[in-house]
């Protein structure tokens, strides 16, 4: 992926890039479930939609999603905005910088995005469950470090982690995979220059 | 036709309601409890939310939504009356699990709290069409764009998911493995998202050719088909929710 | 009047080697309907955007030559302007849907709210789209639980609402079935009836010969022929361009029945009738 210029192109494929990324959201997480794998794979859609028009839609994206999930599936979805706003935005940030060209750089991307989502999601926990997830696994060690360190938030930190960063990770993954798959034309929409050359 | 959203159809006073004050209603009742963190306060709004609820006449189906989150607060209670930092006077219970009482009211603290958000959003999402709410923010002056972009969502996704069973059908009848062992799984995850992230991308490119055309980057005035909607004293119930804002930051500061 | 004047366009898409448009030089008449046919990838698409404005302002790419549909200059206006004088419908049903819009009414609204205009005559524009394409009956229905054919009408509907001098239809009907494609080509007619200039690109030779005043041939985005139906599908090399004539055409062909004082063959069912008869 080269670097690039404009960060703000509010330009007709990418707004309806954001109702596809939503879809795609949801069809990761459908997926997931389907074939019981054990992880979320909720951002696919975000993650993609940073990558192919940049930060800003990304994080537009991301607390669309929220947003929406919102009015018609979980209402807690709202909390969460934050973190799927970031996510957009730091894989639209490293995308547009340039930085995510070759699957090892995207593997450090993918753990950038987990600890970013990780960095907002905790204090979020903290505010709104106390410290938990609602995740099993999660809160179980919530249980243990809160027991063994009387940190709140070194719990917190070390259960978000857990749960959100090998998520992210293949998240990621998964996005750099469908958009190296795209079509030309179809990337080209989103990452071609804006220049009209002249043929007279 | 079954629409995306967790709206539901009632004629009760609240749904009567303009939406933008229920948004209102969902900030004072997130923020007020944080500007004002007494036990007191937090209780008026948990009762006052959940009051709000019945007279919306939508308890019943608030339940769904209060039940899962009832589980996770019931591990907090546990959690936090066992392992609070600040726990000194022990209640009751055997070692290493004895619920001491600054846990358990810290675990109460969290509950009321959980309880009026949730209840607070769920006032908003039970009881508002989603497209008279993204009608109202772009009256109010929300980019039209932006508005066309999340009113479409909610029938842009349904279609998504239904082409989407299509093509897990049409994989799986090529053959592509769904069970099985865990590698097995993971690998059939690409090929099956694959194409549906495909099919959907060339037709939001179709989409936006369409939109360009009908207009959708025009500068200048837009109007409305729909004749504005008079929501019962809109302006007063908003001014009485940002004055309740107001005063809570004011009694705060006076100490 | 001519309504479109193409004046040595030339079009190449970002990142392509080749040129899409190989300078295209042709007029249309108002009230004129004319065919676009050729092979698929011969131009056909990319020519009806470039009426529109799409090609080049959404795609950039590289641009030569005017362009000048009912006085406005292409490459000197935006879409948006443009859509007021021409409008273009595409092949697949669905996907101009806006999906914003709960009934079908509404959505053919959707670009005259944009437009700002007043809502008095927002609805007889509507209402007036919506009789000549026949859908009063589905006015209230959700926009994605109509038919192939009843979605595509309501397409054009919602392009004619705006009411453009000229409309472009893309292959409207490769995706419908045969009652689909009825109900449309009806409609196009209907259109055509009431003065609009109607440019068609299509496979549908039959259909082609039948409403077309003339047709324009392209191959390699390159103008073969623009000429009246009965000249272009009388060329002997009509397959070196990928395109078979109609029927009725291969038919007379291989009996060398030619139409009266004319070396061209006939190109409809009447017409085959007549010179067959006469035999």
């Amino acid at each position: 992926m080269q670097q690039r210029k404009s960060w703000f192109r509010f330009t007709t494929p990418s707004l309806v890039l954001i109702p596809v990324a939503v879809g795609i959201n949801y069809v990761g997480k459908l997926f997931a479930g389907t074939l019981k794998l054990p992880l979320w794979l909720d951002s696919i859609g975000t993650v993609l939609a940073g990558m192919l028009a940049g930060p800003v839609i990304g994080a537009l994206a991301g607390a669309i999603n929220n947003v929406i999930y919102g009015l018609t599936v979980d209402p807690i979805s709202f909390v969460y905005g934050l973190t799927s706003l970031f996510i957009g935005l730091v894989a639209g940030i490293m995308a547009f910088r340039g930085w995510i060209d070759g699957w090892g750089k995207a593997l450090f991307v993918g753990l950038a995005v987990g600890l970013t989502a990780t960095a907002v999601s905790t204090p979020l926990n903290v505010w709104f469950w106390g410290g938990q997830t609602g995740n099993l696994w999660g809160d179980a060690l919530f249980a243990a470090v809160l027991a063994r360190t009387d940190s709140v938030w070194l719990a917190s930190f070390l259960d978000e982690v857990v749960v959100d960063v090998p998520d992210k990770l293949l998240t990621v993954l998964a996005a750099y995979a469908l958009f190296r798959g795209l079509p030309k034309n179809i990337r080209q929409l989103y990452t071609g220059s804006r220049d009209l050359e002249s043929l007279d | 036709m079954k629409t995306f959203s967790l709206y539901v159809e009632k004629d009760s006073l609240i749904h009567r309601i303009d939406p933008i004050n229920k948004i209102l209603y969902v900030l004072t009742a997130v923020s007020v409890p944080l500007i004002l963190p007494s036990m007191a306060v937090s209780f008026l709004w948990m009762l006052t939310s959940l009051a709000l609820l019945a007279a919306a006449k939508v308890i019943r189906q608030s339940l769904p939504v209060f039940a899962f989150v009832s589980l996770v607060l019931g591990t907090v209670v546990l959690i936090q009356g066992w392992f609070y930092p600040g726990n000194q006077t022990p209640l009751f219970g055997r070692e290493p699990f004895v619920f001491y009482v600054e846990g358990l009211m810290n675990a109460l603290r969290i509950v009321v709290r959980v309880i009026t958000i949730v209840a607070a959003f769920l006032l908003l999402v039970l009881t508002t069409r989603p497209a008279d709410l993204v009608e109202e923010l772009v009256r109010r002056g929300l980019s039209p764009r932006l508005g066309y972009v999340l009113a479409s969502i909610f029938q842009i996704l349904p279609q998504m998911i239904k082409t989407t069973r299509t093509i897990m059908d049409a994989q799986r009848s090529r053959g592509l493995e769904t069970e099985g062992n865990l590698w097995v799984r993971v690998k059939a995850f690409l090929p099956l998202i694959g194409p549906v992230v495909m099919s959907s991308l060339i037709h939001a490119k179709e989409r936006a050719l369409a939109l360009e055309v009908r207009g959708i980057h025009f500068e200048g005035k837009r109007t409305w088909l729909r004749e504005k909607r008079k929501y019962p004293h809109s302006r007063a119930i908003g001014a009485c929710l940002l004055l309740v804002l107001a005063l809570s930051v004011v009694w705060r500061i006076l100490g | 009047m001519k309504k479109v004047i193409v004046e040595h366009l030339k079009y190449r898409y970002p990142q392509a080697e080749t040129l899409a448009l190989d300078d295209l030089s042709f007029e249309v008449d108002e009230g004129e309907m004319i065919g676009i046919i050729g092979r698929n990838g011969a131009g056909k698409s990319t020519l009806c955007q470039a009426l529109v404005g799409l090609v080049p302002h959404f795609y950039r790419g590289a641009y030569g030559g005017r362009v000048t549909v009912a006085g406005l200059e292409v490459l000197k206006s935006s879409v948006g302007r443009l859509s007021a004088k021409v409008g273009i419908v595409f092949q697949n049903p669905f996907t101009q849907v806006t999906g914003a819009k709960w009934t079908v009414y509404e959505e053919v609204a959707f670009g005259l709210e944009n437009m700002g205009v007043p809502r008095k005559e927002m609805i007889e524009r509507v209402d007036f789209a919506l009789h000549l394409l026949g859908l009063e009956d589905v006015k209230d229905r959700n926009p994605f639980e109509l038919s192939g054919g009843q979605a595509q009408r309501m397409a054009i509907a919602g392009v004619i609402a705006l009411k453009p001098e000229i409309i472009v239809l893309d292959e409207p009907t490769s995706q419908l079935d045969p009652q689909g494609t009825e109900e449309v080509f009806r409609a196009i007619h209907r259109l055509s009836e009431e003065g609009m200039t109607v440019i068609l690109a299509e496979h549908k030779m039959e259909k082609i010969a039948r409403y077309c005043n003339r047709v324009l041939l392209l191959d390699e985005g390159k103008l073969i022929q623009f000429d009246t139906p009965a000249a272009v599908f009388s060329r002997e090399d009509l397959m070196r361009f990928g395109v078979a004539p109609p029927v009725y055409t291969r038919v007379c062909r291989e009996l060398d029945a030619r139409r009266e004082g004319s070396s061209h063959f006939p190109v409809t069912l009447e017409e085959a009738c007549e010179v067959l008869k006469g035999r």
